[in-house]
């Protein structure tokens, strides 16, 4: 490279630096992008700030106490995290659990999607800078919300698994089950409406067609999950292939474009398959106890287990040594979505970088985990 | 009440900031502000991302070591008079992160946010209840008008 050309490259190499903190991200991390006449020629993003060393924290634990520990990894899906802790113990243990036990966990599941979608729809609409759309998913949820404290007791750590099956405290009794059937009622009508205002408003469907485009193959290639790899076009959805959700019928919805109008409906048609799941949980309530508490500990080996959460598949490890927790590793979905949003904005204005980071539904709380990854 | 308290008190602006918890008590927080259900904003109280323009932050979290230095930053970018409210069990005591081991403290955290910057009002919960904030943020509010 001569000497003008070097100075010409200087030129038009801007790094736009966002962050830690900073008013377009709620969570702590840094994005670096790399600008070229305002278009977004290579994207990074640094996590760690929120590394707080749950792992370290837990090992060592007894495993009831670890199983709630790991609910304090993410405030938002954080049924998701105890569901798959206690489900690893259980497979270590060889605890079968009652029925109507796996029954109430897939409705809180389902629940806390639908509370996730919707922040999603919600925090989407407020950073496209759409906020009546924010206000309307965000009173949605409201009703989620209520729901969730009235089976958890809290609105956001419900801590409803236990080893061998639910806490006592989140029965479903014949009001509660009718309070779920109302909300149900109620999101699915509202979120019909929105849905229908959404897609019919020229300025935003224009403002995201076509913005921050993955490839089916850009996202097998990064290992994307969750619904953001369904939006690229690819069927993948391990709640097929969970034991708990063999009783229901849903559909795994796909989609073709991976760009941000793909990953808001994505959302939006899932909430009403949710919605059915959760309507065929309470009229197939099966009865009998909701805790089986019958199960001895014993030493296990390393045991693992992946689950379907609403932002993708979430991954927890461990071994039981007297009753404590050994070596965890968690693997939580934004960890391998980081690829696909920095990706998303390469090629796109630099005013839509951060709409690309949030199509892909960040969770940085979750992922800062100490992970090495050695290259071989 | 000056005239400059009258019109503080038309316009609150709360600026929350992240310090490293779960994202539960962060969500409660901005749907406390923006869900039409709790709607701070019919108080006169507006969530703002701009530290020279806030007068109430709110602080979540149990301030992980990277953290410390931002929020200082943060803390003395906010014009006087101003009010500092930690929510949350994390912003508290630290949480379940701090000192779980019962005497040894954690590596990664140096809350609470005591520690780093005077706090005016505390809102316990874990997480946090939009209503418990509204009523934090009322409680802090006396600071800010008396002041001239």
């Amino acid at each position: 490279m001569n000497e003008e050309n070097k100075s010409k490259q200087e030129i038009i190499d801007t790094e736009v630096a966002l962050g830690t903190v900073h008013p377009a991200a709620l969570e702590p991390y840094r994005v670096r992008l790399f600008v070229e006449d305002e278009i977004v020629k290579d994207a990074e993003i640094t996590i760690g700030v929120n590394h707080r060393g749950i792992e370290r924290i837990m090992e060592g634990l007894p495993v009831e106490k670890a199983n709630a520990l790991t609910e304090k990894i993410c405030g938002i899906c954080s049924n998701a995290h105890i569901w798959n802790s206690v489900l690893t113990a259980e497979k270590g243990l060889e605890i079968e659990i009652p029925e109507r036990a796996s029954y109430i966990r897939v409705i809180m599941e389902e629940l806390e999607r639908l509370h996730s979608h919707l922040l999603y729809l919600g925090h989407g609409s407020e950073v496209l800078a759409h906020e009546t759309f924010s206000m309307r998913a965000f009173s949605i949820r409201e009703t989620v919300m209520e729901l969730l404290r009235m089976i958890g007791g809290n609105r956001v750590q419900y801590g409803v698994s236990i080893i061998g099956g639910v806490r006592p405290r989140c029965e479903l009794d014949d009001s509660r089950i009718r309070k779920i059937a109302e909300g149900m009622d109620l999101i699915e009508k509202n979120v019909a409406n929105f849905a229908d205002r959404f897609v019919s408003d020229p300025i935003v469907m224009n403002r995201i067609t076509g913005v921050g485009q993955i490839s089916a193959k850009d996202a097998k290639k990064l290992e994307v999950t969750g619904p953001s790899l369904r939006a690229t076009g690819v069927h993948q959805d391990l709640r097929e292939t969970m034991k708990e959700y063999e009783p229901f019928d849903f559909n795994v919805i796909t989609l073709n474009d991976g760009d941000v109008k793909d990953n808001i409906l994505m959302r939006v048609l899932e909430i009403p398959e949710s919605i059915s799941i959760i309507r065929q949980a309470i009229k197939n309530l099966p009865k009998g106890s909701i805790v089986d508490r019958s199960w001895e500990m014993k030493d296990t080996g390393i045991i693992h287990s992946h689950i379907e959460v609403p932002r993708g598949t979430l991954y927890h490890s461990y071994a039981l040594e007297e009753g404590r927790v050994r070596g965890t590793i968690i693997r939580t979905p934004s960890m391998s979505n980081i690829g696909a949003m920095q990706l998303a904005c390469i090629g796109n204005h630099v005013t839509d970088a951060q709409l690309c980071i949030v199509q892909c539904d960040p969770c940085f709380t979750c992922t800062d985990r100490a992970i090495e990854i050695i290259n071989k | 009440m000056s005239l400059k308290s009258f019109s503080r008190a038309r316009a609150i602006h709360l600026m929350l900031v992240y310090t490293g918890g779960c994202n539960g008590c962060d969500i409660e927080i901005v749907n406390c502000v923006l869900s039409p259900k709790f709607d701070a904003e019919q108080y006169k109280v507006f969530l703002t991302w701009n530290p020279r323009e806030a007068d109430v932050l709110v602080v979540t979290g149990p301030v992980t070591k990277l953290n410390e230095e931002p929020l200082k930053k943060i803390y003395e970018a906010i014009p006087n008079p101003k009010a500092v409210i930690a929510a949350g069990s994390c912003a508290l005591m630290g949480g379940v992160y701090k000192n779980i081991h019962g005497d040894i403290p954690s590596e990664e955290i140096a809350g609470p946010v005591e520690n780093i910057i005077p706090v005016d009002a505390k809102v316990p919960g874990c997480a946090v209840r939009p209503q418990d904030l509204l009523s934090g943020v009322v409680s802090a509010l006396p600071k800010l008008l008396n002041a001239d």
